[in-house]
């Protein structure tokens, strides 16, 4: 894949009336990788996605795909997908009007929408109105109006909502695939676990400004959280004297949560002491204590 | 060509083109309903006054009964009477036509607004203006379609009529023709001011009474009020003029054979005043379109 796919942001900023939505923000989102945008509620997510998308104006900044402005790709479908919050659909129309309809303005042949119902299983529900639509099948469409023009570039905000687990899962396997292909996929969400499995690279905002960019890894182990070590035993009290004084141990019934020894050296004190362990397991850090850590105290209502 | 083959799409897939055409239909049969029966009524007067004989008594003084001479004279104006009858019965359905044609026009735009779908016509074509020009370009074939539509039902039943009354169908004579065309940039007008009001108001609800309010009550409170100027405050001709700048006057004037009110301007000031509007309001529209932001 070339260079083709490849999104900057440089400066973007959004003023509303008194709020400052996103501010001076910049970050690269690498073509061929599936590219977390994850920031509390209010950060200015969805804001920066449609300023990318050439839907909401920036106040200052600019915003590339490839190395041009969306309004100025000539098929512009052909290379973005994008499903959007408050994107709907005509609840009187059927799914595949509503897809024609885009395939007709873009320039596509007709049929194009049948292939794309077909791809995301709505297939039988192609010629039903939207208004008797789940939530599901509303997620499935949106996919399927993205992908009608193949597109190397797919943005996508909060796909998952009110998705049911069946659905998330497909939504993950379909992302997956996708991105094995070759394709660039930038997905906001606020589902950390559901992040951690998907995505390559990780950009974190909050309070419209960046926080954090890098790979998963990177900004995972990036953190300087201790390690913690969890311990269960029905013998707690020998094993903190085992311990020795060098290292913490904070307890919870009969866990404990030991900083200052790595596991190996917990299980070598313990069974030096010939205490009995039902349980042990050095805690690595996740996403979600990265994102909590980073993001404290700025979430919420602006 | 695209876009405007995916507004007609746009249209065609929904409930509204059937909707808005049963309603241009029924209107349109009760019109042409009255206008018949007007117009039979009308040649019934003129076949009456045609045999006019002076009443022969004493009493009565003769410049009476030359004044009921040119009262007969002009029931029997065979020309003015046919032309009348015929351009009232190939216009029928006039009024409401116009005000579903403006109102199709209105929803064209602010529908992408109320069912959430101008996220998805922007992605897909992101030089809006490209858009708006399309769904003006959708509203005039629409006008034009339903134009055709209520003019052959109108001419088909017109000349039934006239056949059986024994007369041409007339829809040669100048006046006639004229009153069919004005009739159709009626309609056409109508669509381009009703999409520069959408594209400007943007909310449906908001829109559509606008137009309705400024379409059918408008018209009548406006002749009211100048009237009333005219009579008690400013005695002065350009005010019953100046009435043309309401849209719905401006229609009335253009499509109007004769003066639509004492005192009105031409027809074409009536057709020029209703571009004018369209015009403002859809380059308005258009500019803060272009900047808007779609959430």
């Amino acid at each position: 894949m070339s260079d083709d796919g490849r999104i900057v942001v440089s400066g973007l900023t959004k003023q509303y009336r008194k709020v400052r939505a996103v501010d001076d923000l910049s970050f690269t989102v690498q073509s061929g990788r599936v590219t977390g945008f994850l920031g509390p509620n209010g950060a200015g997510k969805t804001t920066t996605l449609r300023m990318i998308l050439n839907l909401v104006t920036p106040t200052a900044g600019k915003a590339t795909i490839g190395g041009v402005h969306y309004s100025q790709l000539a098929q512009p479908l052909r290379h973005v997908g994008a499903i959007l919050e408050a994107s709907s659909a005509h609840k009187g129309r059927t799914g595949r009007n509503h897809l024609r309809i885009i395939c007709a303005a873009a320039g596509f042949p007709l049929k194009r929408a049948d292939e794309a119902l077909e791809l995301v299983g709505l297939t039988p529900a192609a010629k039903r109105k939207f208004r008797g639509y789940s939530l599901g099948m509303r997620q499935r469409l949106g996919i399927a109006a993205a992908l009608l023009g193949d597109p190397k570039v797919l943005i996508l905000d909060e796909p998952a909502n009110g998705l049911d687990p069946e659905g998330i899962r497909w939504m993950r396997d379909l992302l997956k695939a996708l991105a094995q292909q070759g394709r660039t996929i930038l997905v906001s969400s606020h589902l950390l676990s559901e992040m951690e499995l998907l995505a390559d690279d990780v950009i974190i905002i909050a309070n419209g400004k960046l926080v954090k960019q890098g790979t998963m890894k990177a900004v995972i182990n990036g953190l300087s959280t201790t390690e913690r070590v969890r311990v269960r035993t029905p013998q707690a009290q020998e094993l903190v004297k085992a311990l020795g004084s060098e290292v913490s141990v904070e307890t919870d019934d009969d866990v404990l949560l030991v900083t200052g020894a790595s596991a190996p050296e917990v299980g070598a004190a313990a069974l030096r002491a010939g205490v009995e362990l039902h349980e042990l397991v050095a805690e690595k850090p996740d996403l979600e204590h990265v994102f909590l850590e980073l993001t404290a105290g700025k979430a919420g209502i602006r | 060509m695209g876009l405007i083959r995916s507004e007609l799409m746009k249209i065609r897939t929904t409930n509204v083109w059937w909707l808005f055409g049963i309603g241009i239909l029924i209107f349109t049969g009760m019109a042409l309903t009255l206008w018949l029966f007007f117009g039979n009524d009308q040649i019934h007067q003129m076949q009456n006054a045609a045999n006019f004989t002076p009443p022969t008594g004493e009493n009565i003084p003769p410049e009476e009964i030359e004044r009921m001479r040119r009262e007969a004279a002009f029931l029997a104006d065979k020309d003015r009477v046919l032309h009348l009858v015929a351009s009232n019965i190939y216009t029928s359905g006039q009024f409401f036509g116009v005000m579903f044609v403006a109102l199709l026009g209105a929803i064209l735009f602010t529908n992408e607004n109320f069912h959430q779908t101008a996220t998805a016509t922007f992605l897909t074509t992101p030089q809006r203006v490209k858009v708006i020009v399309a769904k003006f370009a959708t509203a005039i074939i629409a006008a034009a379609f339903f134009w055709v539509l209520t003019t052959a039902i109108n001419a088909a039943a017109g000349a039934i009529f006239f056949n059986a009354k024994g007369y041409d169908a007339q829809l040669t004579q100048w006046p006639v023709t004229r009153a069919i065309l004005m009739n159709g940039l009626a309609y056409g007008l109508w669509a381009v001011l009703g999409v520069g009001l959408g594209v400007l108001i943007r909310n449906q609800i908001g829109t559509v009474v606008t137009l309705a309010v400024t379409y059918i009550i408008g018209t009548q409170a406006v002749q009211l009020v100048f009237t009333l100027i005219h009579e008690f405050w400013i005695k002065k001709d350009w005010v019953m003029d100046a009435m043309v700048g309401w849209p719905s006057v401006a229609s009335q004037v253009m499509v109007s054979p004769e003066e639509a009110y004492p005192g009105s301007p031409k027809w074409w000031v009536g057709a020029l005043v209703l571009i004018g509007y369209g015009l403002v309001f859809g380059v308005f529209g258009t500019l803060v379109t272009r900047t808007r932001d779609i959430s």
